[in-house]
Parts: structure tokens; C-alpha cells; sequence
């Protein structure tokens, strides 16, 4: 039987996923569930970023907004309303992606540096709102006794274990969905051609603006679904959620795993977490030197992260391939216009 | 020779746009290079001049290898580049201009009175030395350009065009100001489009053709060759 | 009511001299560089951690102090561009580059965060004023370090304003911004002064954080709040505007002392935000920039 690409990466995907479903179940410790569970969450945040930033090519610096967003309207529905907590997942989803709608607009204007600062300065007011709006978020020391994912068993390490599967099982369905929505619909391919050259993409008759909103709202709302899952899981949100350092850790999880491939940003995520929880045994700061080493050598030498690895360099273009190329109408050098960061 | 170059290949990032140029420039010589669009002679000054490394082949100023200098390193061997239009600093006064064209000698004594020099020579330049370069005029500016690459007294001059966008008399204008300064015997190497007025002008004419020589002699020998003289001077000269 | 619009007036004018230190050094780096540095605030805060270093664990004199936080965050700045900046940008080539300086400076900026917790701590350590008591104008009083901070903040910008229009180096300095091309042509090593023009910003951005280390403690993260609100100004300013980044600062600084009078104080620093993204929206080139962007 001759399995198509796709077939065979879905493949991989299913068994990566059952791996992490199964494996944990060999030594079953609470707190390895803990992290398990923390690293799901950051996979799904990494990838989330990925398919507006690696994707849309919309580098948003400004995704701990979205992640503290989501995690605020999920616990604070649950403390003060008393909704349910699935409730309040979806909801700080949906108002993640409308909040995504109104970033993303003024994005249909601005570009590089311009988005960036944008996208920072909304993480920053949403960090000072949750700060100083205290009768609704806590203050400064945030939000806890807002409850948990309700029917799960109340035994300690049966509680993980069950929490895990759902955490791990939510993520791998936004995976798999923002996967499909990348490589198998008009909407990847409109963002690629964002990415690549929004001039050529509108002349293609892309409407930039729809795809652009429409990579804004699914990431964002993604998102916030990571940082409800995040509110039920740990217990406690707090304005440090939203801080820059958040967003240069989901930078840095996505670019150590190489950018643009969705898949790539969530190993990142689960390898960088994992190795930053084993540093903090070492000092509590050394994750965070390390995070930031991460990133300044990944971006200068490794362009294309843990996922690009396995791709090799291409030859020095001559005269000749370039005027065949120019001729055949198509663009030089396509691994290397694939490195948008 | 004050100038050598040999079998030299260069190119930006992978694309290799000189596959093997070879020329010479002799002391106190205007030599010509001319060709089609694209065909690499922007970048064999640049690769002279040390803005992009080649990635092969000898480059020798008087001898001494070149390959491998900073623009800075080749101009403190006295030799000067006049960029193609825009080399200027337009928001920039004429003096800040001719101040930074001494910014290699360091001593600002030398290159005050290099900049008196440069003043005597183009009385209207220090007339106006307040101004914006950006304010004169298109031929104005490349006067003040070439004025600009003459505070570090060179000996060897790097032309890109010199004639480019520019109105007859403004052409004529710059190529006497050129042919005096190579009076007073500063050699010179003109990358041009415009073939009449540098066939007038050059002691030697170098033809590049997609990457390469495609012909070495003086403006007589091009103007006996029928390939050449077909495809460069299409029917003006036939 | 007068007599409070008019202290916080004063008030603002000394912030704005703070911010305008900041925001310079941030809008030379960008403007030589096109690199908007994200690790700017992280040297505000070495320079309040030399400032502490010097004046309360060596007691040394005050003076000592800014001049040390000012050469030492300069030295640590002329580090960054041959390490970080230029292998990026070797590797980049002729390539757009994007956002990548944002990431790779975002990493710095975690990077030396972190690394000045783990020196010295997450305490607030406190510095002790450089100049005591209060100048009495009658109907309000500013204390002399306020003065001082203005007054040392005007020096160093006027220097650095004589420095880039007549000092060979300062002008080739501007010479890199405008034009780097001809800038090479006229024989200007862009390496050595992409080095110079970024230590020189981030030395800035160390003798506000030493100005500003006896008003604010110094932890390390103190510097990241001024990082972004400089953002919002050399937005206002237009990006790579000197003259705009400097209107700006007294601009962002007045609006937001003078706000205290109609709105909470803890909402102030959400203002400097939702200026910059309302300027984003309505005028994207800035206060003095021209519509080319």
C-alpha cells in the first residue's frame, strides 16, 4: 500500500499522541502527571501561536494576552458566576477570538515591528487589567478556590491521571484541528501566501483581510481554550500570566521547535518545559537563562528548529538554475523563502 | 598596473553573478567597461571596492591583494567610489557631505584643506555649503559625488555610472570634470551604459557579457569589431 | 486645582526627561540598526543595579555611580551587536529579516532578566537620593533629585546632540542611518559603527535606569514597563525619529502625570498603550514623521 505524506504524518501524529496517552501509565506518580499536564498545555499554546505567527506570518508578541485572557474568563465564571467550568472553557475561547478580531485589526494595516508592538502593548494592558482590577481578578495575587473540571475522580493520583487524558485529549483535537485547517484547506493555503508575499497573495484574489482575522480569531482562541485548561489545572491564575516573559516563552518553545509547522512549536513546547522543569532543580532561574539562550541561538544558528533538523542545505544557486527557475515562472530556492524567522 | 584583476567570481548570498572577470587598469588610465543589463558590472566594482567578498580569484591594488578588505581598508589605499545615483546623504548639508568623504583620513586639519581644494575647484559647492545636498540639482549632485570621493587625494577612482539619469549637457558636464582629474593623473575605472560618450573618453574598454569577458581593447579595436560593435552599438555606429 | 495641574506639570517634565533618555537610545538603535531592541529596559536596570552596586555596597559618591552605570551598561552594549545582531544578520543576507530582531532581542532580554535575578536576587533594593531636600516654589515644592534628574538628562541629551552632528564618529553615525550604502562608499566600517551607535543607546538607557534607581527600587524586571512604553513613543514619535522621540516622551509623560488628576493612578500606565495603538490605527508614521511608511 503507498501511503501519501499526509497519510503517513497523520500516522505519526495518532501514535505521538497514544504514546503520551500511554506511556506516563508505566510509572504513575501525581506529580509527573502534574507536569504532563502543564506540558499538554503549553504544546497547545506553542502550536496555537504557530498558526498565526509560523503560518499567517503574523509574529504576535502578544500571545500571554490571549493565554491570562482565557484563563481569567474561565475562572472568573466559575467563582463568580458559578458556571460550569466546560462552560467556561468555551466561553473564554470565543471571547479570546473576538479580542483576537479587534488585535487583529489594526494588523490589516501594520506589519512587522508595527504588529509586534501591538501585540505587546495589548498583553500589557491586559496584564495591568487583571492587576488592578481587583475586585473582579484578585489583584495582583490573583484568583484560586474557583474549582476544577467537575466528574473527574477525587483521589489524588486517579485525579491526574483522568485530568491528563482530558487536558492531553483536548490539545491533540485543537492540534489536529489547526493541522487540518494548515495543510488541508484553502484557509493554510491563503495563510502561506500571506506569509510568503501579501502583495502576490491579493493579486492571486486572496482576500487578505478575511484570512488574516480568521488566523487572529482560531489562534487566539485557542489560546484562551489553553489557558482555561491552564486555570482548571493548576488551581490559580495570576497577572504574571500576561506578562511579556510568558510570550517569550511561547516564542521560544516555537521557535526551538521550528516555526511554521505547527507540529514542530508543540515538541518544542513539551522538550523545552520539560527541560526547563529539570533546570529548576539546579536554581530556580536557571530555566528562565536558559530560555532566553534558547532563543538567541536558535534564532541566529538553527533557524528552523528541532523540525527542520532532519532537512538538509541547499547548493549554492548558480546563474543558470536561477534564470531556469525566473523562466519556468516560479520562485528561487523555496527552502529558503521558507524561513520566515 | 595599479589595478589587476583575475579570473575573479562573486555574487550575492548563493547566486553567482561574475563567473571569471579578469581586467587591468594602468596608471593614469580611463578604462571602460560596458555590457548588457545584468551582466555584472555593478558588481565587479562593488566586489573591488570590497563591498561584497568575491568568492574566488585575485583582486591586486599595485601588487597588493585587495580580496577580503573592508571598503574602509581600500579606501585608505587612495581608492575613492562614486556610487550610481543616491550615494549621496540628501538630508545631509554639502560641507557634512565633503566631511565624511574625509572620514577615512581621520585628520580633520588634512581634510579641511582637502575640502578647501575640493572648494576651489567647485567654487559653488562652497557657496552653498549650508544646503542640503539632497536640495541641488541631479547633475549637481553627481559633481558633488565625485567632489566628495576626492578628499582622500585618490589615485584610483571607481565610477558606476557616471552619465545615469542625467541630461546631455549635465553628462558632458561630469565626463570634463572626470577627464581633468584624470589629467592630474588619477586613474580611473567607469562602469557605463552610455557607450558614445565613454568610447570618446577611456584609453581601454572592457565588454562584460553574463558574468564574463566578452572583449578587451581600446574604443578603435571595439569599433572594428562587428560582433560587438553590432550588439552594443546597435545601428548608430554601423 | 491650578496649583496641582502645575505640580504635576513639573512632575511630567522630569518624567519626560527620563523617558526621553530611554526613548532616544531606543530610536538611535533602531534608527542605525533597524533593530528595535526589546532588551533596552534590561539595561535601565543594570544601570540602577550598578548604581546600587556603587553607592550603598562600595559607598561611593553618587556621581561615581551614574558614571559607572553609564560605562558599564556602554561596555556590556558593545557586546551585543558582534555576538547577537551580526551573526543574525550575516546569516540573513540580503533576506527581509522580518521580525527576527525582535525575537532574537526578546531573548536578551529574558536572558539578562533572569541572569540579574539570579545575581542579585528578586528583592527591591532601595538607593538612597543622590541630592537631598526640596526646592520651595511657594505653592509646591520639587525635591532636588527630581531637578537633578532633569538637569543630568538634559546634559547627556545635549551632548549627544552635539556629539552626532559634530564629531566624526557621531556623524557617520547619522551618515549609517540615512544611507548605509554611501556610508560604505566613503570608507564607514557599518560594523563598528552599528557596535558604537548601540552601545551608545544602551549606555542611555543605563544612566536613566541610575537616575531613576532612588524614585523606583530596583528589581529585575524593573526595567521592562519603560521598555514598552517607550515602544508607545517612538511609535508617537515615528520610529527612527530623534526629534519625534524626544516630543513624544514629554508628551506620554505630561498626559500620564496630569491624568492622575481625572482618573485612578494604578490605570496611568495603561494610558502610554492606548495612545500608541490608537496612533497605529489614526497615524501610523507618528507625530513628525512624513506618510512613506
Amino acid at each position: 500500500m503507498i501511503m501519501t505524506r499526509s497519510t503517513r504524518r497523520w500516522l505519526w501524529f495518532v501514535g505521538a499522541v497514544a504514546t503520551a496517552a500511554a506511556v506516563p501509565f508505566a510509572v504513575p506518580h501525581p506529580f509527573l502527571f502534574n507536569l504532563l499536564i502543564q506540558a499538554a498545555i503549553w504544546a497547545l499554546v506553542t502550536a496555537s501561536w504557530d498558526l498565526l505567527g509560523g503560518y499567517a506570518g503574523q509574529i504576535s508578541f502578544g500571545h500571554s494576552g490571549f493565554f491570562a485572557l482565557g484563563a481569567y474568563t474561565a475562572a472568573g465564571l466559575a467563582y463568580h458566576l458559578h458556571v460550569s467550568p466546560w462552560f467556561g472553557l468555551v466561553a473564554g475561547a470565543i471571547l479570546c477570538s473576538l479580542v483576537g478580531l479587534c488585535v487583529g485589526f489594526p494588523a490589516l494595516r501594520l506589519r512587522g515591528h508595527y504588529l509586534a508592538l501591538v501585540t505587546l502593548g495589548f498583553a500589557e494592558i491586559i496584564r495591568l487589567v487583571a492587576q488592578n482590577w481587583v475586585q473582579m481578578t484578585g489583584g495582583p495575587f490573583g484568583m484560586h478556590d474557583f474549582g476544577t473540571l467537575p466528574g473527574l475522580p477525587t483521589a489524588l493520583l486517579r485525579y491526574n491521571e483522568t485530568l491528563y487524558l482530558v487536558v492531553l485529549g483536548i490539545a491533540a483535537a485543537a492540534i489536529a484541528l489547526m493541522l487540518t485547517v494548515c495543510e488541508h484547506t484553502d484557509a493554510g493555503k491563503a495563510f502561506r501566501a500571506i506569509r510568503e508575499d501579501q502583495v502576490l497573495a491579493e493579486s492571486h484574489g486572496i482576500n487578505i483581510k478575511v484570512y488574516k482575522l480568521y488566523a487572529f480569531a482560531l489562534s487566539a482562541a485557542l489560546a484562551g481554550l489553553a489557558g482555561g485548561l491552564y486555570a482548571f489545572s493548576i488551581g490559580l491564575v495570576d497577572p504574571n500570566l500576561a506578562s511579556p516573559l510568558t510570550s517569550a516563552m511561547i516564542l521560544g518553545m516555537a521557535v526551538f521547535g521550528g516555526i511554521g509547522t505547527i507540529w514542530g512549536p508543540a515538541l518544542g513546547a513539551v522538550l523545552l518545559f520539560m527541560m526547563s522543569e529539570g533546570l529548576r532543580f539546579v536554581g530556580v532561574v536557571y530555566n528562565l537563562i536558559a530560555f532566553g539562550l534558547v532563543i538567541m541561538v536558535f534564532v541566529i544558528f538553527v533557524p528552523r528548529g528541532v523540525a527542520g533538523l532532519r532537512l538538509g542545505r541547499n547548493e549554492r544557486l548558480s546563474r543558470r538554475d536561477l534564470l531556469q527557475s525566473e523562466q519556468a515562472g516560479t520562485r528561487p530556492d523555496p527552502v529558503q523563502r521558507r524561513e520566515v524567522i | 598596473m595599479i589595478l589587476e584583476v583575475n579570473d575573479v567570481r562573486a555574487g550575492y548570498d548563493r547566486l553567482e553573478i561574475l563567473q571569471g572577470v579578469s581586467l587591468s587598469v594602468a596608471p593614469g588610465q580611463i578604462v571602460g567597461i560596458i555590457g548588457p543589463n545584468g551582466a555584472g558590472k555593478s558588481t565587479l566594482l562593488k566586489s573591488i571596492f570590497g563591498y561584497i567578498r568575491p568568492f574566488s580569484g585575485r583582486i591586486a591594488l599595485r601588487g597588493e591583494i585587495l580580496n577580503g578588505c573592508r571598503p574602509d581598508q581600500v579606501m585608505r589605499r587612495r581608492v575613492g567610489f562614486v556610487a550610481q545615483a543616491g550615494g549621496l546623504f540628501a538630508e545631509m548639508t554639502i560641507e557634512e557631505n565633503l566631511l565624511l568623504g574625509g572620514y577615512s583620513v581621520g585628520d580633520t586639519g588634512t581634510v579641511r584643506g582637502a575640502i578647501r581644494e575640493v572648494y576651489d575647484r567647485f567654487p559653488l559647492f562652497r557657496e552653498r555649503r549650508r544646503q542640503l545636498a539632497g536640495s541641488l540639482s541631479g547633475g549637481e549632485q553627481r559633481l558633488l559625488a565625485i567632489a566628495r570621493s576626492l578628499i582622500i587625494k585618490p589615485e584610483l577612482l571607481l565610477l558606476d555610472e557616471p552619465s545615469a539619469a542625467l541630461a546631455p549637457r549635465f553628462i558632458d558636464e561630469v565626463y570634463e570634470t572626470l577627464r581633468k582629474l584624470n589629467a592630474q593623473g588619477i586613474a580611473m575605472l567607469v562602469v557605463e551604459q552610455n557607450t558614445g560618450v565613454i568610447l570618446d573618453t577611456a584609453d581601454r574598454v572592457f565588454v562584460l557579457e553574463m558574468g564574463t569577458n566578452a572583449f578587451d581593447g581600446t574604443p578603435a579595436e571595439l569599433l572594428a569589431d562587428d560582433r560587438i560593435r553590432r550588439l552594443y552599438l546597435g545601428s548608430e555606429a554601423a | 486645582m491650578l496649583e496641582s495641574i502645575v505640580e504635576f506639570l513639573i512632575l511630567g517634565i522630569v518624567l519626560g526627561g527620563i523617558y526621553a533618555l530611554f526613548s532616544t537610545g531606543l530610536t538611535l538603535i533602531f534608527g542605525v540598526l533597524d533593530v528595535i531592541n526589546v532588551a533596552h529596559g534590561e539595561f535601565f536596570a543594570i544601570g540602577g543595579y550598578i548604581v546600587f552596586a556603587t553607592v550603598v555596597l562600595l559607598h561611593l559618591s553618587p556621581a561615581l555611580g551614574l558614571l559607572a552605570a553609564t560605562t558599564g551598561s556602554f561596555l556590556l552594549g558593545l557586546a551585543v551587536y558582534p555576538l547577537l545582531i551580526a551573526p543574525l544578520k550575516r546569516r540573513l543576507g540580503r533576506r527581509p529579516q522580518g521580525p527576527l530582531f525582535l525575537v532574537l532581542t526578546l531573548g536578551l532580554s529574558t536572558f539578562l532578566q533572569s541572569t540579574l535575578l539570579a545575581i542579585g536576587g528578586g528583592d527591591y533594593l532601595r538607593v538612597p537620593p543622590f541630592a537631598r531636600g526640596m526646592l520651595d516654589l511657594g505653592f509646591t515644592a520639587v525635591s532636588y533629585q527630581r531637578l537633578l534628574i532633569l538637569a543630568v538628562a538634559t546634559l547627556a541629551l545635549v551632548a549627544l546632540f552635539t556629539f552626532l552632528h559634530f564629531h566624526r564618529q557621531g556623524m557617520a553615525i547619522r551618515a549609517v542611518a540615512l544611507n548605509p550604502d554611501a556610508a560604505q562608499a566613503v570608507g564607514i566600517n557599518l560594523g563598528m559603527i552599528f557596535t558604537l551607535a548601540l552601545a551608545l543607546g544602551v549606555a542611555l538607557a543605563g544612566m536613566a535606569g541610575a537616575l531613576m534607581a532612588p524614585l523606583f527600587n530596583v528589581y529585575p524586571a524593573v526595567g521592562f514597563a519603560f521598555t514598552i512604553k517607550a515602544f508607545a513613543i517612538t511609535i508617537l514619535g515615528g520610529l527612527g525619529n530623534l526629534a519625534g522621540a524626544l516630543l513624544a516622551s514629554f508628551v506620554i509623560a505630561i498626559v500620564e502625570t496630569l491624568s492622575v488628576l481625572v482618573i485612578p493612578s494604578q490605570w496611568q500606565n495603561v494610558i502610554a498603550f492606548a495612545i500608541m495603538i490608537l496612533i497605529l490605527l489614526i497615524r501610523p508614521q507618528g507625530l513628525l514623521g512624513r506618510a512613506d511608511r
